[in-house]
């Protein structure tokens, strides 16, 4: 709850700061209280706070959960500096939206009660759906936000259809209480109920961007701004995952055997479709589109099978992600910034010219396609183990093969960058900060390879 | 101390890597400083744990940490200290840290010199894990480990093709009984359910003897010892990694790695007593080895090669005695023949120094003057390995002869003329090499450095004096080694003496004075026919009578085995490469990879660009789900 209330504060502040025009403040100040927020919010670590009639909880989950979203957070507004460096306006607008959509994001990890599932799903999406219109004289920014909106709203309906629906036959919203009803009821729950749960499942699985309701997600992460598109796919991702699991685990438990071949379906097609979409890209920020949906398939792995470890796998898996998704973002920004597009010829001999940067790309590249000992293969293979101690080793065997099929888009960077001449490329001049930054970002992810059990080991 | 062995495999790994890293930095013999000083810390470390084990008599596991631990699988990475280990320790860095001295000087001026001491810091490091290890999985890392050095350095000019071809050869050897091992490794895991000697040598009791399984396990071991201790069949790699340079030969070749396969049955003994079939097959494949490579050994006209077939035929030696239970004297003898061996390959290399790179003993002769420390030092090296008392070969010789008597009279025979064979072949080296002969011009050569002659004049102390920790009850001595190797390997002793016929004083005398006797005219004997008589080996086109040309090809080993295996194997390769890899596992690889890009192709084409499209596709598919699930 500390988290929520600094943070408004700070996106407050910061649009005052940008009506003040002070805009070398800005990012210091955000920065700033995005670690204080992060400390706010770690100290109430084992605490277990109810708030409101349990509209809000504040348990470990939460706060790991908020922890990861918050880490996500700053180390986008690291690399903004690189993004907007050419902009001369304040950007308070922008920035207030992304703290805005991170408090939506910390809602979603930490509701207990669906309605406020509902309030945290809109607040993201709506400065999301601004967001990815930012750049206010670009077609595609435009036609990404109208996109996103128009296939947003429409999956909100179901979602909240769905909300009724479950809360007319179980007559509450409070997690507790429907699981309640449900354990009572067990034999005689209508079937209503059910198109309830099947319709709350495809608004999440909307969200997560799961097959077969993941068509926004390639064109609206491709048309947004680079920036943003990071911000998106990670914290978006992050917190619907974290509420699906949330949702699942303490209300849906006990319909689980429903649940979990509707789950199933959503997890194959997602990792079949989304990796066999991926291979065929030649722009990068599209393959990293691809790339974000099929990692929903995996990270659904943790939430089919329940186990004890699910929750920890969930948190080690969405970290590992969101880092190496930044940090290929934040490469692909500054190649495109000099380069002009988003096509993988774009790479040529990056590793000659620039060898800090093609080191990043290569790790992030290596951490997403699962390559030991990076962050990345310790999470697919605790979240396989997660799902092979369920029982689930068809599921296991689907996601290897996806996971083989990945290495062929994942290595395609790292080929370009190695192993091909740059044709006419300059060098491209980056800030020592920048350099500094990138680098230890993927070293972070080389660390946090060979600590899966900390992480773990926290839920 | 004991609880700081870590250190010990430690500082030759921190030298390796020392080196390596500063490869193309260090200059001079600050290389070979760095790891002659890593190896003497080692060194000093390890006496220590050796006296502290001596007076003690406490074995002790040194835990380093949980490695492998998955499902019921808990390996750990700890170490064994006891009597045996402790052993190895100081022969490893005893004699290693010599021979590195030694190479400071014999490398010098070598392009590859700091190649060469981090790869010699790479295998003591490997070796050492290899003798501490306290479970058969860090044995076997230990095992690889110094399989790859051998490789390495067994090619270490790697210019030359054929040096490239020997060490390919000694690594393929290896690899097959490798194999081997592993796969008893495998089958004692299934059977045992550990990998820990201590918990398997306890278990073991549960086995009656003869238990088909345990000769399954023991044989499948002896297979690799086989590899490695170059023993019949596949003992052909050891006289062609003789390519290496001549401190490798010393170290590698003859004190060392060679004897892991020996310290590995002595390591289970507890196993093998339980199979007398696999100890009787190791007592003959060993003396069938010895009497073999003996033969060869007489015939051969490279200083080297008559040295290395001389390994072959002491290390089956070392075989016959484990096989008829005396393991006290294969241990003794592979310590004896550690000290004297290195002595006899630094002499050897301290000659084709001192001839700068002839390695033909035809080209030799009358070095006696010329290089006095060298030849003085060859001399004992000599001595010491004919069995002549008080020098060490006696009595560790003695050790083993007895051991065979009490077994079989048939061993003890054939023992006993392997051991006059070894006078042979030892004495015409040193006649043809340093007895001056009146037809030949004086040859140029050189003593060499004090670098190399005070590890030459240690080493020929230690194979003088060395026989005393062995010297038998029957002479007044009190049998140290024995006594000290006792807790390793008394239960096993005694499920062997149970059948063996206890001998008494006067007939233990009685085989020890006959071969002594035999010893001295059959130097007598080589001293006529290479001195008084001045005859060499012929030259190598000349025709050569039967029996002898028959040993001087080797038996024609190499020759065979191209045929049975070696070409076979090439035509299948040829086979596989051509016809399954290419046109049937390649076809079907790349047929799944097009299905795969074709299908990712076709996907895209869902992902229209087109909202309504969208939409519609998330509404037929909320109405499929909710029909599949609530309907049907």
């Amino acid at each position: 709850m500390n988290a929520i209330i600094a943070l408004s504060a700070l996106a407050i502040l910061t649009m005052f700061f940008g009506v003040i025009q002070k805009k070398s403040v800005l990012l210091p100040l955000i920065l700033s209280g995005l670690i204080i927020v992060f400390f706010l919010n770690v100290i109430e670590w084992g605490t277990f706070k109810h708030y409101y009639n349990e509209m809000f909880i504040a348990d470990n989950f939460n706060i790991a959960f908020t922890a990861a979203l918050i880490l996500t957070t700053f180390l986008v507004f690291i690399f903004s500096a690189l993004y907007y460096r050419t902009v001369k306006r304040p950007l308070e607008d922008i920035y207030a939206l992304m703290l805005f959509s991170l408090i939506g994001g910390i809602t979603m990890a930490s509701f207990g009660n669906i309605t406020m599932l509902f309030i945290g799903i809109e607040t993201l999406s709506i400065s999301f759906y601004i967001l990815a219109g930012s750049k206010k004289f670009d077609v595609a920014s435009n036609e990404a936000a109208l996109k996103y909106f128009l296939t947003g709203t429409f999956a909100t309906g179901f979602l909240l259809f769905g909300m009724a629906l479950i809360y007319g036959v179980s007559g509450s919203f409070n997690l507790q209480a429907i699981n309640s009803y449900i354990i009572a009821n067990k034999e005689s729950i209508p079937t209503l109920f059910y198109a309830g749960m099947i319709l709350v499942f495809v608004g999440m699985a909307f969200k997560i961007a799961a097959v077969p309701f993941h068509f926004w997600a390639p064109d609206v992460y491709t048309g947004s701004p680079t920036l943003i598109t990071a911000f998106m796919s990670t914290i978006g991702k992050v917190a619907s995952i974290a509420a699906f699991y949330r949702l699942i685990s303490i209300t849906f438990l006990n319909v689980h055997d429903f649940s979990v071949d509707i789950l199933m379906l959503f997890a194959i097609a997602t990792i079949i479709v989304g990796n066999l979409s991926a291979m065929t890209q030649d722009n990068m920020k599209r393959m990293l589109a691809y790339s974000g949906i099929s990692n929903s398939g995996y990270l659904l792995f943790a939430i089919i099978a329940m186990g004890p470890k699910s929750a920890g796998t969930l948190l080690y898996f969405s970290i590992s992600y969101a880092i190496a998704t930044i940090t290929a973002f934040a490469v692909i920004m500054l190649v495109r910034e000099e380069r002009g597009t988003f096509s993988l010829q774009d790479y040529k001999g990056l590793a000659k010219q620039n060898p800090v940067e093609a080191f990043a790309m290569a790790v992030a590249m290596m951490s997403l396609a699962g390559i030991p000992p990076l962050a990345g293969f310790m999470a697919k293979y605790n979240i396989f183990s997660v799902a092979m101690n369920g029982g689930y080793v068809w599921l296991v065997i689907v996601g290897v093969i996806g996971s083989m099929i990945s290495v062929f888009y994942y290595f395609k960077p790292i080929i370009y960058m190695y192993f091909h001449r740059a044709d006419a490329h300059k060098k491209i001049e980056t800030t020592k900060a920048y350099k500094i930054h990138i680098l230890l970002v993927s070293i972070l992810l080389i660390i946090l390879g060979f600590l899966p059990g900390l992480v773990i080991g926290l839920l | 101390m004991i609880e700081y062995i870590w250190l010990v495999p430690l500082l030759p790994l921190i030298g390796f890597l020392l080196i390596a890293f500063n490869f193309k930095r260090f200059q001079g013999s600050v290389s070979g400083i760095i790891a002659s000083s890593a190896i003497f810390v080692s060194f000093i470390i390890s006496l220590i744990v050796f006296i502290e084990i001596y007076s003690s008599k406490q074995t002790a596991t040194v835990q380093l940490f949980h490695w492998i631990k998955f499902n019921k699988i808990d390996i750990s990475f700890s170490f064994l200290i006891d009597q045996l280990s402790t052993l190895m320790l100081m022969i490893i860095t005893g004699v290693g840290f010599l021979i590195h001295v030694y190479s400071i000087g014999y490398m010098k001026g070598d392009s590859g010199f700091n190649r060469f001491f981090s790869y010699m810091n790479l295998f003591v490091f490997f070796m050492l894990l290899l003798v501490l290890g306290s479970n058969y999985l860090i044995m076997f890392i230990g095992w690889e480990g110094v399989g790859l050095c051998s490789y390495l350095l067994i090619g270490f000019w790697f210019k030359k093709h054929e040096n490239n071809n020997a060490a390919k050869k000694a690594f393929i050897m290896n690899r097959i009984g490798d194999l081997g091992f592993l796969l008893g490794i495998f089958m004692l895991y299934y059977y045992f359910g550990t990998l820990n000697f201590n918990g398997i040598f306890f278990q073991a009791h549960m086995f009656t003897i003869g238990n088909p399984t345990i000769t399954i396990i023991t044989l499948l071991l002896f297979v690799g010892a086989i590899g490695k201790s170059a023993q019949i069949p596949l003992f052909t790699w050891l006289p062609d990694a003789m390519a290496g340079p001549t401190p490798v030969s010393a170290l590698i070749h003859a004190a060392t790695m060679v004897t892991a396969g020996i310290y590995m049955i002595a390591r289970s003994n507890v196993l093998f007593v339980l199979s007398p079939i696999t100890l009787l097959i190791i007592a003959i494949v060993g003396i069938t080895t010895a009497l073999l490579a003996g033969g060869i050994a007489i015939f051969q006209t490279d200083i080297k090669k008559v040295l290395a077939y001389s390994t072959v035929s002491q290390l089956g030696f070392m075989f016959l005695a484990l096989g008829v239970g005396a393991f006290t004297g294969a241990m003794f003898h592979l310590t004896t023949h550690a000290f004297f061996k290195a002595l006899l390959f630094l002499a050897a290399g301290s000659v084709i120094h001192a001839l700068n790179g002839e390695q033909d003993i035809r080209k030799m002769g009358g070095l006696k003057n010329k290089i006095p420390i060298t030849f003085f030092t060859f001399l004992i090296g000599t001595i010491a390995i004919s069995g002549i008392p008080p020098f060490s070969g006696f009595f560790s010789k003695d050790m083993i002869l007895i051991g065979a008597f009490e077994a079989n009279s048939i061993f003890w025979i054939i023992a006993v003329i392997v051991s006059l064979m070894t006078t042979f072949y030892m004495f015409r080296l040193l006649y043809i090499v340093f007895w001056k002969r009146s037809n030949k011009e004086d040859l140029h050569a050189h003593e060499s450095p004090k670098n190399m002659t005070i590890p030459l004049m240690i080493l020929a102390v230690l194979s003088v004096l060395a026989g005393a920790f062995g010297i038998p009850l029957v002479f007044g001595g009190n049998d140290i080694i024995g006594n000290f190797l006792s807790p390793i390997f008394t239960e096993s002793t005694n499920i062997i003496k149970i059948n063996a016929h206890e001998i008494s004083h006067n007939t233990e005398l009685l085989l020890m004075f006959i071969p002594v006797i035999f010893v001295f005219v059959v130097v007598y004997l080589a001293y006529y026919v290479y001195v008084k008589q001045k005859k060499l080996p012929e030259a190598d086109n000349q025709k050569r009578p039967f029996f002898s040309n028959i040993f001087f090809k080797k038996l024609y080993f190499d020759e065979i085995y191209n045929a049975l295996f070696v070409k076979p194997a090439l035509w299948l390769s040829d086979f596989l490469h051509n016809i399954i890899e290419l046109k049937v596992i390649d076809r079907m690889v790349n047929q799944a990879g097009n299905l795969v890009v074709w299908t990712g192709k076709t996907i895209r084409y869902i992902q229209t660009g087109n909202v309504g499209f969208y939409l519609f596709a998330m509404v037929i598919s909320i109405i499929l789900i909710l029909i599949f699930k609530l309907f049907i």
